[in-house]
């Protein structure tokens, strides 16, 4: 029988007459090379009963192109090796060899259900290099757009979470939250997910006459719209007892894997940048850091939207407070800054977003590292599995909420 | 920003650190051989009155000549950043102890400097490559490795091997962009 075959083919063991190039053998778990470290060999020696199973790059429950292998005793996780870069696209490199303008339309991708953050880490840190004082209506804008995103990207995640778990209407619910905020911020910048929104010293446009109107409409309704929401999956019995305890992390723990945002704060300790290190107009304004001390996936959950509450706190300050004044600084259209170093760090919705920019006096950043907490996150998957069963993988990936975007950069 | 916790790390550290002590903005920067680097974090992160228990970021650095190793922390104390910089770690062989001992989550990070830059992090138990392909030859954050239309200039290149066998005679190698930072 296999000497009729072509060469550099074989029969497929599902079923024989279906002819299968030898070199495509894509996801076999066990990597086609020796293990290259200590922890590659060990994980890819099988224990008594153990086997391996790949999980991904297609799932559809994996929230992006996130390949995991899976080592299972029985239906219990043993261990799992996460492989990653089927979405990085060099964006550190691009920006080097990019104007400092056009590094914002680079950065922007990077964690797609919350651009707004994306692109202001990076734009921070050049405005340190460059010494500008951004004009305080700028900085209003900033803030009303950036918790706006948070709201959309918390609801979001509440979606997902649910949707992983197996419960499709919260899904639906969520998008109809998300997609109210994400037209009204079209409005705004002129694009539903990858806003370009933020320049160095600025925003790109003022409030406009729609944005304000879908704003005033949407606000008057969402605290009762959330509410219903959360109550959906708050008091569902089947989502509580699922969620609790699934995925404990303590503190000590937390910030040994560097985590911050609400993964951090759910585990007891209220460290959010917004407070710790006030950055924009933050200072200004009153809100709350909420905090939770159970760790589990149900506590990351219920913080989040503790979050959506307190930024609706916010998003109603900055309307109250808003003042009058140009939206950018004066700056030349070619920025040359002089060679420094910067370092800008603030609160996104999963965490801390880093950007340390330098300068050499040309008109391209010399370096631009974007540090971004999903990617964090997701290592810490690593140390949560082992000892939970294979169908809570996804529910505590989710909880973490990491966004592939933003893990490959 | 804090003028105490400049001469806090001063009187600190005093010896290891290499130039003076700079603060500008919110940050306050250090610079350190790489030799240095267990002893200074480790100081960093346990005594309480400097208590930097949050690691923010963890980034390579290629300056043109060297490369360079920057910790950005986040002190519980104080409140402030303060970013490490490990020097003149030298492009044929760069070595750097591994942060994991006090931060396992520094163990991606370092993976991703290790793949971008190829810096070697000792004491990382899992040193592999995370966003290129395994069998990747070269670091494509360097800075004599250039972007794909300029690839064949880039003398870091590696990876292109229809240039490099057939690498055109009459082309100058580019000029590598080095830090003035």
């Amino acid at each position: 029988m296999t000497a009729t075959l072509p060469p550099g083919t074989h029969a497929s063991a599902d079923d024989p007459n279906v002819l299968l190039q030898d070199d495509f053998d894509s996801y076999e778990p066990i990597p086609p090379y020796p293990p290259r470290t200590e922890r590659e060999a060990e994980f890819y020696t099988l224990g008594d009963g153990e086997m391996y199973l790949n999980m991904g790059p297609q799932h559809p429950s994996t929230h992006g192109v996130l390949r995991v292998v899976l080592k299972l005793d029985g239906e219990r996780v043993v261990d799992i090796d996460p492989v990653l870069g089927y979405l990085h696209r060099g964006v550190e490199k691009l920006c080097e060899n990019a104007d400092y303008h056009q590094t914002i339309s680079q950065v922007d991708p990077l964690e797609y259900v919350s651009s707004l953050f994306c692109e202001w880490g990076p734009v921070m840190a050049y405005e340190k290099l460059l010494d500008v004082q951004v004009p305080r209506r700028a900085e209003y804008i900033r803030v009303l757009s950036g918790e706006l995103n948070r709201i959309a990207s918390h609801a979001l995640f509440m979606g997902w979470f649910a949707l992983d778990l197996g419960g499709l209407t919260p899904i639906l619910w969520s998008f109809i939250e998300r997609d109210e905020i994400v037209e009204m911020l079209a409005a705004l910048t002129g694009q539903r997910m990858l806003f370009n929104y933020f320049r160095i010293g600025g925003v790109n446009g003022d409030l406009n006459h729609e944005f304000l109107s879908r704003l005033g409409d949407w606000m008057s309704r969402a605290v009762g719209q959330i509410e219903s929401n959360t109550k959906l999956l708050n008091e569902n019995e089947i989502f509580v007892r699922r969620a609790s305890g699934l995925g404990v992390i303590d503190t000590d723990m937390a910030l040994k894997y560097c985590m911050t945002g609400p993964n951090l704060r759910a585990t007891g300790l209220p460290y959010d940048i917004r407070r710790a290190h006030p950055y924009s107009i933050y200072p200004e304004i009153e809100f709350d850091v909420p905090t939770r001390t159970e760790g589990d996936s149900l506590a990351r959950y219920l913080l989040r939207m503790e979050e959506v509450k307190q930024s609706l706190r916010i998003i109603d300050q900055c309307l109250e407070q808003m003042p009058d004044g140009p939206i950018m600084a004066k700056l030349p259209r070619l920025l040359r800054p002089r060679p420094g170093r910067a370092w800008a760090a603030l609160e996104g919705p999963r965490g801390l977003y880093g950007a340390y920019a330098i300068s050499d006096g040309t008109d391209q950043p010399f370096r631009l590292k974007i540090h971004d907490p999903s990617f964090i996150h997701l290592q810490a998957v690593g140390a949560l599995l082992p000892g939970h069963l294979l169908a809570d993988t996804m529910a505590i990936m989710a909880s973490l909420d990491p966004i592939m975007g933003g893990v490959d950069k | 920003m804090d003028r105490a916790l400049k001469l806090r790390l001063e009187t600190r550290f005093g010896e290891q650190l290499h130039g003076p002590v700079r603060q500008r903005h919110d940050e306050t920067e250090i610079r350190i051989a790489p030799a240095d680097v267990i002893e200074v974090l480790r100081a960093l992160h346990d005594e309480p009155e400097l208590g930097f228990v949050v690691l923010a970021d963890l980034a390579g650095v290629d300056t043109g000549d060297t490369l360079q190793v920057v910790y950005h922390l986040w002190s519980g104390t104080t409140g402030d950043w303060l970013r490490v910089t490990a020097e003149g770690l030298p492009r044929e062989d760069p070595r750097a102890p591994s942060a994991t001992f006090l931060w396992k989550g520094a163990e991606w990070m370092e993976r991703e400097t290790y793949d971008m830059f190829g810096i070697i992090f000792e004491g990382n138990r899992d040193l592999r490559r995370i966003y290129m392909p395994p069998d990747y030859t070269s670091f494509p954050l360097r800075k004599d490795f250039y972007l794909a239309d300029d690839a064949a200039r880039s003398p870091g290149a590696g990876v292109r091997h229809m240039e490099r066998t057939h690498a055109p005679t009459d082309l100058v190698a580019g000029s590598v962009r080095r830090s003035k930072a």
